[in-house]
């Protein structure tokens, strides 16, 4: 296999480290959140999702992230054919249509996808050999990812396909996309924008939108998560309420609070202090993952790295910023974080890419 | 040789992300220290106010007991079934079953729920459930947890339809009373008196109403209470109503329509007090069906008037008591002055009529309250003229309210030149006064009027505050003491003998002598004019009079004056005076039991 002691010592053990208290402390917002109710004791479930990511973790970095790169297009098809098998034939949970069953195992496909499309984006991209990029040299990976994105929208599950749009940006931008190219993709990116508010979105998502622009109009609907949530941030005040002690979190106030809103009971019940904690830990994951980047020997390397790290820093910033009822709702969870399995195999498997990256630099 | 790829401008473009993204974060942690830290204190009060709920707990109305520590009205413990729609997952399923358990239909209880004045709070979806009820709805807790039993105490009249006109009723508060001031600060919803004694003390009977500060979770559900603030029971009200002699009085009435009223002639307590046809005011207590509530208050019979009080009447013959009284002290006549009755007395191009129509002869002031001779008293009316004859007649308590502690009461009418010139735009004709001397014309007076016209003459000439209630949780009520009006004591003499003869000395109210008591009294009789609703209503139209008897007896514990009229009766003699005796002779027992037997004619 292709690990020597030199690779051993070139492991991030501070990125993963970090990456492995920001989820205990998830952990242990969950367990506040959930003391009674149906979803109690589903934290030991979450310790058990760490362990199985950080499994997977260890295990991808026996492979060299430019073999895994190679595979991309292969990983790309799995993840659109799992993508359309659970869109065409998956169970119904909560309405939706995101869930493959594997017996005890319930996975989201769309989570693993988001690792597909870093390491296709890497390879892509790494193969334009070119000072600049223009439109032209786009449009491949980008009706990949938009295919993708779409396959994960109709989930419906916005909010996941969101998390594509920053990672190609990224990347591209790296790959030396021009600013000129950039406004035209994001024009195109409005149309299809446009046409799908149209068509495609969901009336429940739309009323979200609507909500969100003015919370007030519907307190009990789908304002109320938000309204809730920054009541929930707010009340906390500078040292929070105390461990189990957030009255909005607690008394169920706070919707999703183990899943999407677990911040909130965060910042609740841990105040300004514990946010800024996990803000900061944050910032050391993604300050890391982008310095792998940059130590990346090769183009893949840093496309990678920093596909992973731009699709972390959109769902940090936008989860957090939706706690903060700064942007509307959308069912995207908050990486290391929030409840999920899928979610945190996802992250883990992300972080195991930009280890391999940063091990390899000096090797080969 | 490796050929190193040249990364230099990737790592300049990278550096821009990490900017970007450090920007990002940094910004957010601005945006929680504004929230948190800034504005946390207004937060603060919004997550304190999301899981705080004030709770209202309804005071327990006070209690009415009789003169002797009897209840006459309570509460007792009942059960209300609430549904909470908010706790269930699927609340149309929930009203399916909730409506199956206690076999009502859907479309009642989704009335309630659309009805209910807020969303917090469970709907009651019926009030006062069996027990079997109860036991239905507990049974089934696990599968319709959104419903509960809520035990709620409810006023409760043993008595039913006796003395509900003076104890009253409650009901929920109307929207006109939540605009009156004296209701301020009493919830819609709530029960407050609506009528008699339950009317009159609502505001001390309500007591304080108590709260509890409780902590709620999202769904509404109470989860644990901060704060109790127990309420304050209202205080019992000891009233002067005798229960036993209320219901002498009710079982006198028993078929008749009318009504009675005693008082302590010294007093001026109520004793008892009765107006047929009633009503149960049970009824009312969970709430108003308004089916009853259309049928009772279009009833031609009037239930929920209290004639006592409410009904006008003429006094007729009772008002001799009045006339005899202003002609003592006026000094037209003394108790021996005698008139000679030929059986009419024509004056003013009329013949008025007396009743016995061969004449009573030559007749004293005694003759003629004994067998009612009308033209005795056309001579005093006469020569006392109206001026003097009103004012005679307000002194002694008519054409103004008695200020009884009861809602609603009616002044009654004495008629004046003065008051027909402002009314009716029409000057008096003498002829009037003679029609009023004997009780007649626009003259009208309630029966709680005439019966405290009796105790004057039964106590030595002061006039009494009638009143209901004696004492508020204990403490007796200062009551004004009677006023003398300052009648001569020969006076009243004379007035007692006359009356001791109407039923003692073969005079009018024979009828009503219980043997061994010394009774005195006088009867009536109210010429009845047709109103338009009564000719409307077949069957119920009578024009036979209205009979009246006033009376008083005394013995050493006690004195009691009281006033019966029955409705469409026809001669106080016949038809009061026997009703009167049947009160009466629950007190007092006298020497024989036996009925009584005189031979003279009537009135």
């Amino acid at each position: 296999m292709a690990i020597d002691r030199r690779m051993l010592t070139g492991v991030d053990w501070p990125l993963i480290g970090a990456s492995l208290v920001l989820a205990v402390i998830g952990v242990a917002m969950i367990a506040s959140a959930t003391q009674t109710g149906r979803f109690a004791g589903v934290h030991v479930k979450q310790l058990i999702a760490i362990g199985l990511g950080l499994v997977a973790l260890a295990g991808s970095l026996f492979v060299d992230y430019r073999r895994l790169a190679d595979r991309a297009p292969v990983f790309f098809l799995a993840a659109s054919a799992m993508l359309a098998y659970v869109l065409l034939l998956g169970p119904r949970i909560a309405s939706t249509r995101r869930w493959l069953v594997l017996g005890p195992l319930q996975l989201q496909p769309s989570e693993l996808a988001k690792v597909a499309a870093a390491l296709l984006l890497a390879k892509v991209f790494s193969e334009a050999r070119r000072e600049s990029l223009g439109l032209s040299e786009i449009l491949g990976p980008g009706a990949a990812i938009l295919g993708l994105a779409s396959l994960i929208a109709a989930g419906p599950d916005l909010g996941t396909a969101a998390c594509l749009v920053p990672m190609f940006i990224s990347v591209a931008f790296l790959a030396g996309m021009r600013i000129r190219t950039f406004f035209v993709l994001a024009l195109a990116l409005a149309v299809v924008g446009g046409l799908g508010w149209r068509f495609a979105l969901r009336e429940y998502q739309k009323t979200r939108v609507y909500s969100f622009l003015d919370p007030s109009l519907d307190p009990r609907g789908a304002g109320y998560q938000s309204i809730q949530s920054q009541i929930a941030v707010g009340s906390g005040g500078f040292s929070g309420k105390g461990y189990a002690q957030g009255t909005q979190s607690q008394l169920g106030y706070l919707p999703a609070r183990h899943t999407d809103f677990i911040f909130s009971v965060l910042a609740e019940e841990m105040g300004f202090l514990g946010v800024l904690a996990a803000l900061a830990l944050y910032l050391f994951v993604l300050w890391r993952c982008l310095e792998t980047a940059q130590l990346a020997r090769d183009r893949i390397g840093a496309f990678l790295a920093t596909g992973v790290a731009a699709t972390l820093a959109f769902q940090v910033v936008y989860n957090v910023a939706m706690v903060a009822g700064l942007v509307p709702v959308k069912g995207l969870p908050l990486p290391f974080m929030s409840y999920g399995g899928s979610s945190m195999l996802a992250s883990f498997l992300g972080v195991g890419l930009v280890v391999n990256v940063r091990m390899r630099r000096f090797v080969n | 040789l490796r050929i190193y790829e040249d990364m230099r401008g990737i790592q300049r473009r990278i550096g821009v992300l990490q900017a970007l993204i450090s920007l990002a974060l940094a910004g957010l942690a601005g945006l929680f220290w504004h929230l948190q830290v800034v504005r946390g204190r207004h937060f603060r009060q919004l997550a304190e106010s999301n899981r705080m709920r004030v709770v209202s707990i309804t005071a327990p109305r006070g209690a009415l007991l009789d003169r002797s520590g009897r209840n006459l009205v309570l509460n007792r413990p009942s059960f209300n079934i609430v549904f909470s729609p908010e706790q269930s997952e699927d609340p149309d399923r929930a009203i399916g079953r909730l409506a199956a358990v206690l076999r009502v239909g859907e479309a009642q209880i989704r009335e309630r729920i659309a009805r209910r004045p807020s969303r917090l709070r469970p709907v009651v979806v019926r009030t006062d459930v069996s027990l079997e009820d109860v036991a239905a709805v507990e049974a089934r807790h696990l599968e319709l947890p959104e419903a509960f039993v809520e035990i709620v105490p409810l006023r409760s009249y043993p008595l039913g339809a006796s003395a509900a006109h003076s104890l009253g009723r409650v009901g929920e508060i109307t929207e006109r009373q939540l605009s009156l001031p004296e209701f301020e600060g009493i919830a819609v919803g709530s029960l407050v008196g609506q009528a008699g004694v339950e009317a009159r003390y609502n505001a001390r009977l309500m007591g304080q109403d108590g709260s509890r500060r409780v902590v709620v979770n999202s769904r509404g559900n109470e989860v644990a209470e901060a704060e109790r603030i127990s309420p304050q029971r209202g205080p019992d009200l000891t009233l002067t109503l005798d229960m036993d002699l209320q219901q002498a009085a009710e079982r006198a009435f028993a078929g008749r329509s009318g009504c009675a009223i005693a008082l302590d002639a010294g007093s001026g307590e109520i004793l008892a007090m009765t107006s047929t046809p009633s009503f149960d005011p049970n009824e009312f207590t969970t709430g108003l069906d308004p089916e009853l509530w259309a049928q009772l208050a279009n009833d031609p019979a009037t239930p929920f008037l209290n004639r006592v009080i409410q009904g006008q009447y003429a006094p007729g013959s009772l008002f001799k008591i009045v006339v005899g009284v202003a002609a003592l002290e006026e000094g037209i006549a003394t108790p021996s002055t005698t008139f000679f009755c030929p059986g009419y007395l024509s004056i003013y191009n009329t013949v008025f009529r007396c009743g016995k129509a061969s004449g009573h002869g030559t007749v004293s002031l005694r003759r003629a309250l004994a067998e009612s001779c009308n033209v005795y008293f056309f001579q005093l009316g006469v020569r006392l003229e109206i001026e003097r004859l009103s004012r005679w007649a307000r002194r002694l308590g008519l054409g103004a309210a008695t200020g009884v502690d009861l809602p609603h009461e009616a002044s009654g009418l004495v008629p004046s030149s003065e008051w027909k010139l402002r009314t009716q735009k029409v000057p008096w004709y003498a002829g009037e006064t003679v029609s009023v001397a004997i009780g007649q014309g626009q003259l009208t007076a309630t029966p709680l009027q005439m019966a405290r016209l009796a105790a004057f003459v039964a106590n030595g000439g002061r006039l009494v505050q009638p009143h209901l209630v004696r004492a508020v949780g204990g403490t007796p009520l200062e009551w004004p003491p009677p006023t003398d009006v300052g009648v001569r004591a020969e006076t009243i003499e004379a007035l007692r003998a006359g009356l001791f003869a109407v039923v003692n000395e073969g005079g009018t109210g024979w009828r009503a002598r219980i043997p061994g008591v010394e009774l005195c009294g006088k009867t009536g009789s109210a010429q009845v004019v047709a109103s338009a609703r009564l000719q409307q209503a077949p069957g119920s139209f009578n024009l036979l009079p209205h009979g009246w008897f006033v009376g008083f007896a005394s013995d050493e514990r006690r004195s009691i004056a009281l006033a019966v009229l029955v409705e469409h009766g026809g001669s106080g003699g016949e038809a009061a005076a026997p009703v009167a005796r049947q009160i009466l002779s629950h007190v007092f027992r006298g020497s024989v039991d036996a009925s009584p037997r005189l031979p003279e004619a009537d009135e």
